[in-house]
């Protein structure tokens, strides 16, 4: 069964942001925490964030990892292979992103990584307008190829087209997916802040419109009914229903883990279900 | 000295032919203090007292109540007893518990547990009080629900005499029949029918004595601090909705399994939810003896009529029959209380047979997922054993798939023949493991590794080391609980579980005794279990799921697939073993028998 991988790139040099863009403010957390976490509910296998040599990170959704990079300065391409090749062993395919993608949603990721079909090394999304190699699929066998590039002193993600098997993503492709055309219908997935306006904005948007559900004793008076909030994170939607994630609260997203991660983001979409945490018996 | 609490013997009783006879069994305080009481006792009971290889069904096979220090005192929910026999399900060690003033009466017959052997010549019910034990003829009782036998006998022979009785089904030795007493049920393992086979209508006993305990002012007090922490948080899911509000939350997170486990969310789940019903048919909440959390919750039932409903009930008998309508899953669970039917394996048993069916393996057109009516007439064939469907169903779904074979083995929902409960083994991986390693085969009660699945804290979709640890964990805490006796709803308002336990028994008995030895028990009971299964027989092949878990990934709401395949689930097992101190066949080392006190 073929696993797949989340590797996020955060070594960047924030230039025109004025600071590093991993420690930005997100909803309580931080831009790279939100973009980690997306991937860690997403994909299957490991998530690694990629750092450059003594870099700082902020902290990470539990069991997220970081793989640092040996050489500052080569960029992206030398981010990647250092994160592909950290979970080769792990997984057949990644997503691999930038740090700085505020609304990174999961069915683009799930739609991306479906791209890769057999003989295809690469899932390239050409979105709004650009290729988007920096929110792509690639098979985490590449890393050697990319390790060998760059030893050549090529240093730009376009040799690495010209070498293996690229399948591109038009928006129409990407829109036929019905999860992406109902949740990130302007494929937002792929718009980054590079500058503190572009960040001031993209933090002033109002939180996603998530559904929220109460179970067991959480659901006084008719509370299990589904409802409509609006959270960036499971601690805001916490919040929204007068609950708190403590030692008797735990909640599940999309029927899928159970958690207390209250920095945990949430996405248009979602449908959060708050439960006892001493369910069963 | 006898330890506080305990009386320091057992009665055995032989009811072969038309009388029974008594006899004390003296238990020392080594092994009252190494095994505590109720499930740990009962082992112990078995292993010295059950023949080798013997037939779960056969009049030599022994039965016992078996009672605890606990029991009697004012510790909430203490009035707990022990249900313990060779099962004609599984072939191994199964034992149930249940709680009612049965316990309490049972005990102060003066004995920790009462064990009977033999069979009666005609249909009777077995009387024990303090002046000794006699059989009595009951041929008017024959086919009569439990209840109804509770009614009469209490009408022959008094008001004072507590009962424990056996539906149609124990008569006719069903192979998951119960044994009832004051509308609960000694429900898993075919205990009933055990019973049956001695020709044992019902039990009868009657409080002559008195027990005490070694610290009455401290057991007060410590019985006052238990009650007022059993009013918190952690039992208001029991106290505000009863387990049934686990429905609709395990059906939120893919785990409620339907069809029998073809899927883990069930469409018509929210008809069949606490916080519906409560709304429209709540009507009345109540408590078992001794307890002050209060945890059934009894509903209306259309046309008239009332029926208590719990968790395991429902799914059994709704989501994983296909069932929605939640008048038909009332009608089906009042049907098995009547008959006396464990509902998970009645339900697990229908379920598997209706894909039997939709495979065509099984000539029975009728009998269709989704169709309440239908689960109604093969629960009165099973009772009945009626030729055919009925005599096939009542040996459960593992016997039953040896006869119908085409491999339809692979889609029994059981575990070493026990029919699995409503925990999805594939989205529950530190419970997938605790149910394939249980002693009683799959089972939610000695082994509630749920807790760790459904904590937050570790990936309930991929087993590893942490989830041993869990399921090692849940299962040592659920020996203790199950042996000193306190029910398992109350877990929760523990702190420090082991101390806090330590401390109760202490108060009880007068033993010195902390965490540490406590814990050394709790190993002891498990082994001992595990003990008596490889001496009838088990292996480390018993310790598996069906294939179905292992080959068909599960499809979650999110959109991932919940994958266990035979190479993790093996991996957790042998991790399970190596944390027991077994041998990688799952075998227990010589030294690991010598604290047993087999020879004791």
């Amino acid at each position: 069964m073929q696993t797949a991988a989340g590797v996020v790139l955060a070594g960047g040099r924030s230039t025109r942001m004025g600071k590093p863009k991993a420690w930005l403010e997100w909803h309580g957390s931080t831009l790279l925490y939100r973009t980690a976490a997306v991937l860690a509910r997403t994909v299957g296998g490991p998530v690694v964030v990629v750092a450059a040599p003594g870099q700082e990170l902020p902290p990470l959704p539990s069991g997220v990892t970081v793989a640092e990079d040996p050489v500052e300065g080569l960029g992206p391409m030398q981010g990647l292979a250092v994160g592909l090749a950290a979970v080769a062993d792990r997984a057949e395919t990644a997503f691999a992103c930038s740090t700085d993608l505020p609304f990174l949603h999961p069915a683009y990721i799930r739609c991306v990584l479906r791209g890769l079909s057999p003989g295809t090394d690469m899932a390239l999304p050409v979105a709004r307008g650009f290729r988007q190699p920096l929110a792509a699929g690639y098979r985490t066998a590449l890393a050697g190829l990319i390790a060998d590039l760059l030893a050549e002193g090529d240093l730009r993600p376009g040799m690495l087209f010209k070498h293996c098997q690229v399948a591109q993503l038009s928006d129409e492709q990407l829109l036929a997916d019905t999860a992406v055309m109902r949740h990130d219908p302007t494929l937002e997935s792929v718009v980054n802040v590079n500058t503190p306006e572009e960040y001031a904005a993209a933090r002033d948007r109002l939180p996603p419109e998530i559904v929220v559900e109460c179970f067991g004793a959480l659901a006084r008076n008719g509370g299990h009914r589904p409802r409509g909030v609006r959270a960036a994170t499971l601690g805001a939607a916490a919040a929204a229903v007068g609950l708190e994630l403590d030692r008797h609260v735990v909640a599940a997203i999309n029927g899928d883990q159970v958690t207390r991660d209250e920095s945990l983001p949430l996405v248009v979409g979602d449908t959060v279900a708050f439960l006892s945490a001493d369910a069963g018996g | 000295m006898t330890p506080g609490g305990f009386f320091g013997r057992a009665l055995l009783v032989d009811v072969d032919g038309g009388e029974a006879t008594g006899d004390a069994f003296e238990l020392s305080e080594r092994v009252l203090r190494s095994y505590l009481g109720g499930v740990g006792l009962g082992t112990w009971l078995l292993h010295r007292l059950a023949p080798p290889r013997v037939d779960p069904l056969a009049p030599e096979a022994p039965l016992a109540f078996v009672f605890s220090s606990l029991v009697g005192t004012p510790l909430t929910t203490s009035a707990k007893f022990a249900v313990v026999a060779k099962s004609p399900l599984t072939g191994l060690l199964t034992d149930a518990l249940a709680s009612s003033q049965f316990a309490i009466a049972g005990k102060l017959t003066g004995h920790d547990a009462i064990v009977i052997r033999g069979r009666a010549d005609e249909l009777s019910v077995l009387l024990i009080d303090g002046d000794g034990v006699r059989l009595e003829p009951a041929p008017e009782l024959a086919g009569l629900p439990a209840a109804e036998a509770e009614t009469s006998a209490k009408s022959r022979f008094g008001r004072n005499w507590r009962t424990a009785a056996i539906g149609p089904a124990g008569e006719r030795q069903v192979r998951y029949a119960t044994i009832s007493h004051d509308g609960r049920h000694a429900g898993r393992g075919g205990l009933g029918a055990v019973l049956g086979a001695k020709n044992i209508k019902a039990v009868l006993v009657r409080a002559t004595t008195k027990v005490s305990v070694a610290d009455q002012a401290g057991v007060l007090a410590a019985a006052r601090d238990l009650r007022r922490r059993s009013f918190g948080p952690a039992t208001a899911k029991y106290r505000e909705l009863g387990t049934l509000a686990n429905l609709l939350a395990f059906n939120a997170v893919s785990t409620l399994p339907t069809r029998n486990f073809t899927a883990a969310t069930f469409e018509g789940a929210p008809q069949l939810a606490a916080e519906e019903l409560h709304e429209l048919r709540g009507v009345a909440r109540n408590s078992c003896a001794s307890c002050s959390i209060g945890c059934e919750h009894i509903y209306s039932r259309k046309g008239g009529g009332s029926q208590r409903m719990e968790y395991e009930n429902v799914f059994a008998l709704g989501p994983l029959c296909g069932v929605s309508d939640p008048d038909d899953v009332f009608a089906a669970s009042a049907r098995c209380d009547e008959l006396g039917i464990d509902t998970i394996s009645a339900g697990g048993t229908i379920a598997w047979a209706m894909e039997c069916v939709e495979r065509g393996l099984i000539d029975e057109p009728w009998l269709r997922f989704g169709d309440g009516a239908a689960v109604l007439r093969a629960l009165d064939a099973i009772g009945t054993r009626s030729p055919g469907l009925g005599e096939l169903l009542a040996r459960g779904s593992r016997r039953a798939a040896e006869v119908v074979g085409h491999d339809s083995i692979d889609f029994a929902p059981q575990v070493k023949g026990l029919e699995l409960p409503g925990y999805e083994p594939r989205s529950l991986q530190s419970m997938a493991l605790g149910l394939a390693v249980n002693a009683r085969g799959a089972d939610h009660n000695r082994s509630g590794a749920y807790e760790a699945d459904l904590s937050g804290e570790l990936d309930r979709l991929d087993g590893g080391a942490a989830h041993v640890a869990a399921a090692v964990g849940t299962e040592d805490r659920a020996a203790v609980m199950d042996s000193m006796i306190l029910c398992k709803f109350l877990r929760g308002v523990f702190d420090d579980p082991f101390t806090d336990w330590a401390r109760l028994l202490a108060l009880v008995t007068g033993w010195t005794l902390d965490a540490g030895e406590l814990r050394d028990t709790a190993r002891r009971i498990v082994r001992a279990k595990r003990a008596f299964n490889l001496r009838e027989g088990a292996t480390a092949a018993d310790d598996t799921l069906p294939a179905r878990m292992l080959e068909t990934p599960l499809e979650l709401g999110s959109g991932r697939s919940a994958v266990l395949d035979a190479g993790r689930l093996g991996s957790m097992i042998a991790g399970y073993y190596a944390a027991r101190g077994l041998d990688e066949e799952g075998r227990i080392p010589a030294a690991g028998l010598d604290d047993l006190l087999l020879d004791a």
